[in-house]
C-alpha cells in the first residue's frame, strides 16, 4: 500500500468517527420532533406556548406550558445574576491577582465544584438550603425560585469562571505593560484594559453558563418546588421545563397527548439552548471583528 | 547632583531569580540628551531600561541592589510609589502596543487616570498627536480603533500616548525594529524634535541609528557597562577594543 492511499484511508476513518456524533445528534433531534410534533394536532402552537394552564392529566387536558417557560427563564436569569459576578470575579482573582499557591488551590476547588454530580447539589439544596430559607423568611416551603437559582448558580460558576479565565489569560501582555508604563495601578489596568479586551470571551462564558443552567434537570426537579403556576414572588415555587419532563415522563402513557406534550417541551428547550449557543457564538465573533476597538 | 544630570546609577546589580543580568553599573544620564544603549542581544539593555521606570517590578523574583537616583531621589527607596515614577518616566516598547480602543482613548487613557478633566482632554490629545507628527493622518478618525493604523502610525501613537503624560524622560526599547525604513525615518526625525523638551534613552541594534540620533552612547556586554562616551567618540575612536569590534560588526 502506498503512503498516499494510507493517508486517504486514515482520513476517511477519522471522517467516519466525526460523522457518528453528527448522525446520533440527527437521530435524537428527529425522534424529538417525531414524538413531539403530533401534539399540535390537539392544541395550537400559540395555546401550547402561551397557555396558562398545565393540566395534562385532566379530562379534557390543558397543555399550556407558559408557566413552565416562565419558571425556566426566571430561575435561569436569577442564577445568571448570581453566578456572573462571582464567576467573573473569581476568574479575575485567579488570573491577575492571586499568588501562585492560592491560585492552584482555588482552581482545584472550582474544578471540584464542576465535578459534583447535580444530584448532590440538589440534595444540598433540599436538606440544607430549603429548611434555612423556610425558617429565616417564614415561608410555607424552602423549595422555590431563590433556592433553585442559588444551586444553579453554583453549577454555572465553574463554567463561567474557567472560560473567563482563559479569556483573561489570552489578553496580550503588551496591553498590560502599556497600561502600567502609563502609571496605571493594577486595579485600573484590570478594569480599563484587561476586562474590555477579554469581553468577547467573558460574554461567551456567560452565555454558555446560561445554557448550562437552563437545561439542568436534577437540581430544578429537587429544589424548585414543582408548582406549575406563574410565580408572584421569588419565594414562590416553580416548575421549570426540564423538571416537568423528568417528573412526568414516567407516568405519561406511550404516545398519549401528555407524552407528546412532554416531547414538545423538549423541542422548546432544544430551541432555547440552541438560541443561547448561537448568541454566544455571535457575540464572540462580533467582538473579535471589531476587536472591541470602539470601547 | 549637577543640574544637567537627570538620572544617576550607583553600583547597580540586578537579578532575575538567581541569575545576575546587570553587574555593578554606575552611570549618569544627561538632561535633554539622547542616550543610546547598544550591545549584543541578551547583554541587559532592556533590563536596564526597565529598571529606570520600575517595570521590572512586574516580574516575579527580581532583585535590585545599589541605587538609582532620579532628580536626587532613589526611585527604589521604600517610600517611593512606582506608579508616580512611571508617570514621570514614559516608555515606548519594541512592538507597537496600542490598546484595542479608539485613537482618542489611547491618548486620553493616561491623562484620565491622573484626573485631567474632560475639557482639557481634547486639547491634550491634539497637542500630543501633533508632537508625535501623527495629527494630520488621524485627525478625522479619532474615534476609530487604533488597531487599524499601520505599524509605523501605531508606534507614533504609542509615543503620543506617552507624551500625553508630560513625562520628564522617555524610554524607548528598539522603537523602530518592527518598522519599515520610511516609518523609521519619521520616528528618528521625531526623536530629534523631542529632545528639545525631553530626555530620551533609547535601546537600538541599529548602529547607524545610534550614530545619527544620539548624543551619548553606552556599550554593554554580558551585563557590564564596557564603554560610555560621546556618540561621536564611540563611533570614531572607541577606547575599548570590544566596542570597536561590536560597532564594526566583527561580533554580536
Ligand atoms: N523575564 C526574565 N526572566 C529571566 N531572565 C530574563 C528575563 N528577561 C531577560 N532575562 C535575561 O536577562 C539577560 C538580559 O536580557 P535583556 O532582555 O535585558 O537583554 P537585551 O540586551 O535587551 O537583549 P535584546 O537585544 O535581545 O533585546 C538575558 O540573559 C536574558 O535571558
Ligand atoms: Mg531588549
Amino acid at each position: 500500500m502506498t503512503r498516499q492511499t494510507k493517508e486517504i484511508i486514515i482520513k476517511y476513518i477519522f471522517f467516519l468517527f466525526a460523522l457518528v456524533s453528527v448522525i446520533v445528534l440527527g437521530l435524537i433531534v428527529f425522534s424529538l420532533f417525531r414524538e413531539g410534533l403530533p401534539i399540535f394536532g390537539k392544541v395550537s402552537v400559540k395555546d401550547f406556548i402561551f397557555g396558562m394552564e398545565w393540566y395534562p392529566t385532566y379530562d379534557p387536558p390543558n397543555f399550556g406550558i407558559f408557566p413552565l417557560i416562565v419558571g425556566s427563564l426566571i430561575v435561569t436569569l436569577l442564577a445568571t445574576v448570581i453566578a456572573v459576578p462571582l464567576g467573573v470575579m473569581a476568574a479575575i482573582y485567579i488570573s491577575e491577582i492571586a499568588p501562585q499557591a492560592i491560585k492552584e488551590i482555588l482552581k482545584s476547588v472550582i474544578e471540584l465544584l464542576a465535578g459534583l454530580p447535580s444530584v448532590v447539589l440538589g440534595f444540598f439544596g433540599m436538606v440544607i438550603v430549603a429548611p434555612w430559607l423556610q425558617d429565616t423568611f417564614d415561608l410555607p416551603t424552602g423549595l422555590n425560585i431563590i433556592n433553585a437559582s442559588m444551586i444553579l448558580a453554583l453549577m454555572a460558576i465553574p463554567t463561567i469562571s474557567s472560560i473567563s479565565e482563559d479569556a483573561l489569560y489570552a489578553v496580550p501582555r503588551e496591553f498590560k505593560e502599556a497600561s502600567y508604563a502609563l502609571g496605571a495601578t493594577k486595579f485600573e489596568t484590570i478594569v480599563q484594559v484587561i476586562l474590555p479586551a477579554a469581553m468577547s470571551g467573558i460574554s461567551t462564558a456567560v452565555m454558555l453558563g446560561m445554557a448550562r443552567a437552563i437545561g439542568e434537570t436534577m437540581v430544578v426537579l429537587m429544589v424548585a418546588g414543582g408548582a406549575a403556576a406563574i410565580p408572584e414572588s421569588l419565594f414562590d415555587s416553580v416548575r421549570p421545563m426540564p423538571a416537568s419532563i423528568a417528573a412526568e415522563m414516567g407516568e405519561a402513557p406511550f404516545r398519549s397527548g401528555h407524552y407528546q406534550a412532554l416531547f414538545a417541551i423538549g423541542i422548546v428547550l432544544f430551541f432555547m439552548t440552541l438560541f443561547f449557543n448561537l448568541v454566544a457564538d455571535y457575540v464572540s465573533h462580533k467582538f473579535r471583528q471589531i476587536g472591541s476597538g470602539t470601547l | 547632583m549637577e543640574t544637567n544630570i537627570i538620572i544617576k546609577l550607583n553600583n547597580v546589580n540586578f537579578y532575575y531569580g538567581q541569575s545576575r543580568a546587570l553587574t555593578d553599573i554606575s552611570m549618569t544620564f544627561g538632561k535633554n540628551k539622547v542616550t543610546a544603549l547598544i550591545g549584543p542581544s541578551g547583554c541587559g539593555k532592556s533590563t536596564l531600561l526597565r529598571l529606570l521606570n520600575r517595570m521590572n517590578d512586574l516580574i516575579d523574583g527580581t532583585r535590585v541592589e545599589g541605587e538609582i537616583l532620579f532628580e536626587d531621589k532613589n526611585i527604589y527607596a521604600p517610600d517611593i510609589d512606582p506608579v508616580e515614577i512611571r508617570r514621570k518616566i514614559g516608555m515606548v516598547f519594541q512592538k507597537p502596543n496600542p490598546f484595542p480602543k479608539t485613537i482618542y482613548n489611547n491618548i486620553a487613557y493616561g491623562p484620565k487616570l491622573t484626573g485631567v478633566n474632560a475639557g482639557d482632554l481634547d486639547t491634550l490629545v491634539e497637542q500630543s498627536l501633533k508632537q508625535s507628527v501623527l495629527w494630520n493622518e488621524v485627525k478625522d478618525i479619532l474615534n476609530k480603533s487604533a488597531m487599524n493604523l499601520s505599524g509605523g502610525q501605531q508606534q507614533r501613537l504609542c509615543i503620543a500616548r506617552a507624551l500625553a503624560m508630560k513625562p520628564d524622560i522617555l524610554l524607548m526599547d528598539e522603537p523602530t525594529s518592527a518598522l519599515d525604513p520610511i516609518s523609521t525615518a519619521k520616528i528618528e526625525d521625531l526623536i530629534e524634535e523631542l529632545k528639545k523638551d525631553y530626555t530620551i534613552i533609547i535601546v537600538t541594534h541599529n548602529m547607524q541609528q545610534a550614530a545619527r540620533i544620539s548624543d551619548e552612547t553606552a556599550f554593554f556586554y554580558i551585563g557590564n557597562l564596557v564603554e560610555y562616551n560621546k556618540t561621536e567618540k564611540i563611533f570614531t575612536k572607541p577606547d575599548v577594543k570590544q566596542t570597536e569590534d561590536y560597532i564594526t560588526g566583527r561580533f554580536g
